[in-house]
């Protein structure tokens, strides 16, 4: 229980459908100093949490996961911008935090399910997207263990947000009902990542030092100052004077090189992904699905091309924007998630061969 | 029907005794009056904070003006350490020394010291929690400001010499203070013939309401406040009284010296009883503290391959209450610094449980722990050994 609206009314719910229900908060960082009104692990939301659990009358306990987090999430979410990608770790967490670790705990006092505030439904044992389908958040529950989806319980899951609100208000849970929502990640304060980079990493980590900002045909266009900052698909911050908007286009963290270009240079075709979890029986190459490969882009339909034991490739039908290494795919039979993998790279024609472009790049050999 | 809760954690409180909640009931409606005014209202008050005082003070064998009520235990070590630190600075005594093991609020007093200049000095305790005499005689010398060394440890109850160093620091020169609020009830404590110079009491450890406390502090020992304002308690601590409370600390305290020999002994049989159960049915636990002579209320034990976090979820599950290592402010369970200075490895010590007997406590509540204890251990060890 994160203090928030959808696990304290998913709690509720529970209570009142005759469930013994345990409430636990996760604690799992300690920046040394509070942070107000930040929700998950903020001590203002274990108060929340607990206030909750005291009004429903259900016990509440706050569970240690600090050294497994840092390890599983946040050294990841490090290590992954030094290699010039976008992490995602509440895929993370939800894969090893919460279904793993917390798991556990839940086996420690003989409770059967686990349940959490996420909006994704359960049917039948599948995982299917939730009923808010601008809430659903199947996108970072994909990688869970299989085995986890036959003790899961999601009691919010089909309800809108708003029903989430209204049902918390019904039931004078005051505390958290018209509570702010959060879209940032719960261990960067303000939103601020490159502050807990450059806390962790060396101050001459590449990822933190000057490198080029170069257009796709190898003009020097600037200096920036750390790729660390720049994601797919970003236009904030960067150089100005083209005649047309320029993004992101790639970081190639070898060179410390940060690639723009325009709007169409962000197009890919396809999609290699690694990493690969099933939340069934692995598809078929050759099967038709839907995919997402960001949170809350628009589902965009391709095909599997291949599937391997740790790598799978998808073909799409009409070329998407902004393929971003180290976000999420996850794959749909409808509204079923099949399952799901971290991008690797965006694959196809779209975007000039690396190769090229590295050879291009003379300037970098210093 | 849930199982009758069992209350192990007298070490963190105990419940308000019947006979104080009588006592203050009157300060909180007719006799309300300030005790600094003079009219009848104030003088009513002034006599019963009077009369409080010296029945605290005759409980600590001590003298009335030698009593400073304070807002509890935290606030008592405060201003015994920061309050001779600040004092004796200025005589060129700048070295602050305690050990490794004393509550927090003795460790936050002395890293407070530390950050405003004070050199810190901690001595070494041996694997029971015992102060280490060599150590001690190194580290207290005449550049000492003051040695604080708790009189009974509050997570595996230790009990320190604390007369013997007392009378060792008073031949150095330097103020010794002992953290009190475990001993209190639990070891003879005698101003009169023991040395110590300030010892830090609490009421909600025997009975008294949570928010007092006080501080013994021996004539002749000059500190400084740690609050500025009126001349309330000498002006050693400012602020109007809280005379309930002062009635409160000072009925508990009687009560608890009244019953001290009789109650130590029945709680000791019950803890011992319980100790014997959980080492008969789990040979490999440790108890924390074994060989020292241990206060007659605590109990800490760890099983190797558990965790305290899961065991107290599942304990609390059944009814039963207890602790761990440090709660933080969050309410997570940290490993022990006091269990980590003794030399536990940090898996031992990360799986430590804290029982703690007091009026509670009876055969029933006893033996039903000794049942339920060593069942949820092997339930818990059988989950690690599985995954």
């Amino acid at each position: 229980m994160s203090g928030g609206v959808d696990s304290s009314v998913a709690a509720a719910l529970l209570v009142q459908q005759g469930y013994e229900v345990v409430g636990a908060t996760m604690k799992l960082f300690c920046h040394g100093e509070d942070v107000p009104d930040r929700p998950c692990c903020s001590l203002d939301s274990v108060n929340d949490a607990r206030r909750v659990c005291e009004q429903l009358g259900i016990p509440h306990y706050v569970i240690n996961l600090e050294t497994r987090f840092g390890e599983d999430v946040i050294d990841d979410f490090v290590a992954e911008y030094e290699r010039g990608r976008t992490p995602i770790p509440c895929v993370r967490c939800n894969t090893f935090t919460k279904f793993r670790d917390l798991v556990k705990k839940a086996d420690s006092i003989d409770a059967r399910w686990i349940a959490t505030g996420h909006y994704a439904q359960l049917v039948d044992g599948e995982l299917h997207r939730g009923l808010d389908d601008d809430k659903d958040q199947t996108y970072f529950l994909w990688g869970v263990d299989r085995a986890v989806l036959s003790r899961m319980l999601l009691p919010v899951g089909s309800s809108t947000k708003a029903e989430t609100r209204a049902i918390a208000r019904k039931l004078g849970l005051s505390v958290v009902a018209d509570k702010p929502e959060s879209q940032e990640i719960c261990f960067v304060p303000d939103g601020d990542y490159m502050k807990i980079l450059r806390d962790r990493l060396a101050a001459d980590s590449p990822a933190l030092s000057r490198g080029p900002i170069l257009t796709s045909d190898g003009m020097h266009i600037a200096d920036h100052h750390g790729f660390a900052a720049y994601t797919i698909g970003q236009r904030r911050g960067l150089p100005g004077g083209f005649k047309r908007p320029m993004y992101v286009v790639s970081i190639v963290p070898e060179d410390r090189a940060v690639i723009i270009g325009p709007r169409e240079e962000l197009l890919g075709r396809g999609v290699v992904a690694r990493e690969v979890n099933w939340l069934g029986d692995p598809p078929a190459a050759g099967m038709h699905v839907s995919v997402r490969i960001r949170h809350r882009a628009r589902l965009a339909a391709g095909e599997l091309i291949r599937v391997e034991q740790n790598e799978i490739e998808i073909a799409l039908d009409e070329p998407v924007s902004a393929i971003t290494p180290g976000q999420s795919i996850v794959l749909y039979d409808g509204s079923r998630v099949l399952g799901g993998a971290f991008i690797e790279r965006a694959a196809g024609e779209a975007l000039a061969p690396a190769e090229n472009r590295r050879q291009s790049l003379p300037i970098l050999a210093a | 029907m849930p199982p009758t809760p069992i209350y192990l954690d007298h070490a963190a409180t105990t419940p308000v005794r019947e006979a104080v909640f009588e006592a203050m009931r009157p300060f909180f409606g007719p006799r309300f009056g300030n005790p600094s005014s003079t009219h009848r209202w104030g003088r009513e008050a002034r006599a019963a904070l009077d009369e409080a005082r010296e029945r605290v003070a005759k409980c600590l064998g001590a003298r009335a003006d030698e009593v400073c009520f304070t807002s509890g235990g935290t606030e008592s070590d405060n201003l015994a350490i920061l309050g001779v630190w600040r004092e004796a600075r200025t005589a060129g005594r700048n070295a602050v020394v305690t050990t490794a093991i004393e509550h927090k609020a003795i460790l936050g007093a002395v890293h407070e010291a530390k950050a405003e200049g004070a050199e810190e000095r901690i001595i070494e305790v041996d694997k029971t929690g015992i102060v280490s005499r060599d150590s001690w005689n190194s580290e207290v010398r005449d550049d000492v400001a003051i040695a604080s060394v708790m009189w009974v440890n509050n997570e595996i109850g230790t009990i320190q010499p604390v007369p013997e160093l007392a009378s060792d620091a008073k031949s150095k020169g330097v103020v010794f203070h002992t953290d009190g609020v475990q001993a209190f009830g639990k070891v003879k404590i005698d101003a009169a013939s023991q040395a110590f110079d300030l010892l830090s009491i609490s009421g909600h450890k025997i009975g008294a309401p949570k928010g007092v406390g006080a501080l013994f502090i021996r004539r002749g020992t000059k500190l400084h406040p740690l609050f500025h304002g009126g001349m309330q308690d000498r002006g050693r601590r400012p602020g109007t009284e809280n005379v309930a409370y002062a009635v409160a600390l000072a009925t508990a305290a009687e009560l608890t010296i009244a019953e001290s020999a009789k109650e130590c002994d029945r709680i000791r049989a019950l803890r011992d009883r319980l100790e014997a159960a959980i080492v008969a049915r789990v040979p490999d636990a440790v108890v924390h503290g074994r060989g020292a002579e241990r206060a007659p209320h605590v109990l800490n034990v760890s099983v190797p391959g558990t965790d305290s976090e899961s065991l107290l979820m599942a304990l609390d599950l059944q009814g039963i209450a207890a602790s761990g290592g440090s709660a933080c402010s969050s309410g997570s369970i940290s490993p022990s610094h006091v269990l980590t200075a003794i030399g536990v490895k940090p898996d031992l010590a990360s799986a430590a449980i804290r029982m703690s007997l007091g009026s509670l406590s009876d055969d029933v509540c006893i033996d039903r722990v000794a049942d339920v204890f060593p069942a949820l251990v092997m339930k818990a060890r059988q989950f690690a050994a599985s995954g």
